[in-house]
């Protein structure tokens, strides 16, 4: 029982994580119709600068502020010299975010070093709590509560501010938006900043998490999170989240249970959804 | 006084030369009517207008001021509100968001236009809080023209406001339109004669992407020759 | 005109083969030989990728699974087996029966999705063969590898060289027949235009398949070739880097000339092999990757045409003016 109760709760944890990398995959592609496959290279961006700077300063807080720093910079830095000219042409859109994910991974191994780095927990999160005979790992729970608090600020900003209004008309016609007189390419550098941040903040997160981080986390955690943003639809930030949800749980039952077929459990989910549902569990395609 | 000037605009779509000449005047205070067959270039002439699809030669004075090398949302800032003949609306917002969306003020003389629009259409009252997706065609019309009506625009672009709805909504959409001919200019294409005819002033003529004609409306009524050879109305 | 234009490239091309084949008696250097016969196989593939990028308008980024297929195959064969020709012969056939099945399930599967997905399914399936590769090591003795040996005929390098360059060469004018025939054509008028040639009333997705299988057995082929002129195989070979090299190969060269993708493999080849040298004085230069990741990024916003393409761009310009 509590093996199952363990489990889950990692589970959600790790689609915790994801849905931070996933939402802002969604939102960007929702928006923007671009998909960027270097989002996953500020993943690893966020997981070694925050690391860094944590080592630096002793404090696990200012590692994470740090990291949604570099991702909000990083973000902007690429939206406005590499994003906006290949808006329209998807062709050199794959390519160009292809491209920058090789350069900036690279890049980590150069500020870096091309070696592994581990990462150790904060004593404060690095507790368990005893719940009725079951283990409770702290950092688990602060990151499922990182990712709830997050999913809250998103919908609170979609639903309830303008900003949201404007992003949400945007994913459904933005031709229309502009010609309402809004300036939609502002809309789409802050949504690319918001996505970039989130991303650097799930790196972070990861780091103590998995213990261990390497410069290929962005690829392997990139594909991760374009296959939730699938299973779940694109411009759904709902779907994300039901999606990495699910995904992490499948997953962590998968490893295990079977941990040989773990990988592949998620490539099928996704086939599934492709064959039969394209547009996503709840998105407009 | 000339409120709309456009000069020998021609404009591509891909390869393809959509507008291969179109000039056209519009003086304030009336309603001017694009008309011509279908594939004739009068929704491209609106979007180029408004932007969205720029023009490769020729001018677009608005107000003696040139537009046509800006963003789209600067000209519709400068006072030319839009209504696009698929109207437009966000299907997932509510009748009360598209607005929220198109108001680009909230002072009082925005709220009073909000207001008086919503008299004219009470249909929009009514479901207020319910996603525009789900209003019929002629629910649908009267938002994107609310929308555009929201702001201080002193131009209109309506493209096929008549489009599949049922006659008494066109007559809804007709009397509307001759309300607001108080206080904005509109150019309207409009395939429907009848309507074009009745609450248009003057008309231009486009086929195969040029201006081939203009006139008053009332002359052209009477002028069956014309009618037949560009309208292919017998 | 256009004829006048073939006979031109023809003539140039003639010339390059003749030279290339006078090459080794010219040349003491063996490792400029070996460079040379790496360079022909990875025109190979870079064609191989062309006809996918360039001719018909799909980007891959999985292409490395078919190259991984070809080597690996290969390899078993002259590892399990003996190391004959014959054994290698028949690795060839069953090559192209594994990737044609391969990359017909594949394409089947994914190519009607839009390019976006197309591309992250490809990396992703990719990403599987290489997991596959790295966990089955009864097979494939995982990321160490295995070495092998192969065909007496084949063992001295000369020798080796002729057949990369014969291997080259065929492939070449297999591939060249293959984008002029009418289906080759219908390719390429997907890539100017899909919906049109659609419809025009031909089925889109069939095509598509075609030129899948068609990358695929090629890119196939020249794993193997890679695979005997190593003698070892590791599960490097379905690395996402051998995709992109494909990539940039054909990007530089010139996307949609088979001839660009030649040279890209040529420039690209040296240049690795130059900053390799480099990488001595200077570490920066072993993260070679970050100058090369960075010239495809300007390549594809600014000069996307590649080489050729200027060159043919100039040559048009030169003739009109």
């Amino acid at each position: 029982m509590d093996v199952l109760l363990n489990l889950t709760i990692n589970g959600i944890a790790t689609g915790s994580l994801i849905f931070l990398l996933a939402a802002g995959l969604s939102l960007i592609f929702g928006l923007m119709h671009v998909l960027n496959f270097a989002h996953g290279a500020l993943f690893a961006w966020g997981a070694y600068f925050g690391v860094w700077i944590y080592t630096q300063t002793g404090s696990f807080i200012v590692g994470i502020l740090g990291a949604i720093v570099i991702g909000a910079v990083l973000g902007w830095l690429l939206e406005r010299w590499i994003i906006q000219p290949v808006y329209t042409n998807t062709m050199s859109q794959i390519q160009v975010t292809m491209g920058l994910l090789l350069v900036m991974n690279e890049c980590i191994k150069v500020f870096f070093g091309p070696n592994q780095v581990s990462v150790q927990l904060p004593s404060y999160l690095n507790e368990s709590w005893l719940l009725g005979g079951v283990i409770l790992i702290k950092y688990r729970l602060f990151v499922i509560g990182v990712g709830i608090l997050v999913f809250l600020g998103l919908q609170y900003m979609l639903k309830r501010t303008r900003l949201g209004l404007i992003v949400r008309a945007g994913v459904m016609n933005k031709e229309m938006v502009q010609a309402l007189g809004i300036n939609i390419k502002k809309v789409f550098l802050y949504v690319f900043i918001l996505g970039s941040g989130m991303a650097a903040l799930g790196g972070m997160l990861f780091a103590p998490y998995s213990g261990v981080i390497h410069a290929e986390i962005g690829m392997d955690y990139g594909i991760l999170a374009f296959i939730v943003v699938v299973i779940g639809g694109m411009g759904s930030m709902v779907g994300s989240a039901l999606a990495a949800l699910l995904v992490g749980v499948l997953g962590a039952f998968a490893t295990f249970y079977v941990p040989s077929v773990a990988l592949a459990v998620n490539m099928l989910l996704m086939f599934g959804v492709l064959m039969f549902r394209p547009a996503g569990l709840l998105g407009r395609g | 006084m000339t409120l709309l000037k456009v000069d020998r605009i021609e404009t591509y779509i891909d390869q393809y030369h959509i507008l291969q000449g179109v000039s056209f005047e519009v003086k304030k205070g009336g309603v001017t009517v694009l008309l011509g067959r279908n594939g004739a270039g009068k929704t491209t002439t609106l979007r180029s207008l408004i932007g969205l699809n720029p023009i490769a030669t020729g001018a677009i004075t608005f107000k003696g001021e040139t537009i046509h090398h800006l963003p789209t949302y600067e000209i519709a800032r400068k006072g030319i509100g839009y209504v696009p003949e698929d109207q437009g609306v966000f299907p997932e917002l509510t009748i009360e968001e598209n607005l929220k969306l198109a108001m680009r003020k909230t002072d009082e003389a925005t709220l009073e236009r909000r207001d008086w629009i919503l008299q004219l259409f009470p249909d929009l009252k009514t479901f207020w809080k319910k996603p525009s997706g789900l209003l019929s065609g002629g629910q649908k019309q009267m938002l994107a023209i609310a929308r555009a009506c929201v702001n201080d625009n002193e131009l209109l672009l309506i493209d096929e406001p008549s489009k599949g709805l049922a006659p008494i909504m066109v007559d809804k959409v007709m009397s509307v339109i001759m309300e607001m001919k108080q206080r904005v200019t509109v150019v309207l294409v409009e395939q429907n004669f009848y309507m074009a005819s009745t609450i248009g002033d003057d008309y231009y003529i486009i086929d195969d992407g040029r201006t081939v004609h203009t006139g008053m409306m009332k002359e052209l009524k009477e002028n069956e020759a014309l009618k037949k050879e560009y309208l292919g109305i017998a | 005109m256009l004829t006048k234009r073939l006979a031109f490239s023809r003539w140039w091309m003639g010339l390059i083969v003749l030279l290339l084949i006078g090459f080794p008696f010219v040349s003491d250097s063996r490792g400029a030989l070996i460079l040379l016969t790496q360079i022909f196989i990875y025109a190979v593939f870079a064609m191989s990728y062309d006809i996918l990028l360039g001719y018909t308008g799909i980007i891959s980024f999985g292409h490395a699974m078919f190259f991984g297929i070809g080597a690996y195959t290969t390899a078993i064969f002259l590892h399990r087996w003996d190391h004959s020709m014959l054994s290698f012969l028949i690795s060839l056939v069953a090559v192209l029966v594994l990737t044609g099945i391969v990359s017909y399930l594949i394409g089947v599967m994914t190519l009607r999705l839009k390019s976006h997905f197309y591309a992250m399914l490809t990396l992703a399936i990719a990403g599987l063969f290489l997991v596959l590769a790295e966990k089955w090591r009864d097979l494939t003795k995982g990321s160490d590898g295995f070495t092998f040996y192969i065909p007496d005929l084949l063992k001295d390098r000369t020798a080796l060289y002729f057949f990369a360059l014969a291997f080259m060469v065929i492939m070449f004018v297999l591939l060249k027949r293959f984008t002029d025939s009418p289906t080759g054509r219908v390719l390429q008028a997907i890539r100017e235009n899909e919906q049109r040639t659609e419809s025009l009333g031909y089925k889109i997705l069939h095509y598509k398949i075609i030129a899948s299988m068609v990358a695929g057995l090629a890119a196939g082929l020249s794993g193997s070739m890679y695979a005997i002129t190593l003698r070892f195989v590791n599960t490097a070979v379905f690395g996402t880097n051998v995709t992109l090299d494909a990539l940039l190969m054909t990007i530089i060269g010139g996307v949609g000339t088979l001839f660009g993708s030649i040279l890209g493999s040529a420039l690209i080849l040296l240049v690795h092999a130059g900053l390799t040298d480099l990488a001595k004085i200077h570490w920066i230069f072993e993260r070679w990757m970050i100058f090369f990741g960075a010239l495809y990024i300007l390549a594809v916003m600014f000069f996307p045409q590649g080489i050729v393409g200027m060159f043919r761009q100039w040559r048009a310009k030169w003739n009109r003016g």
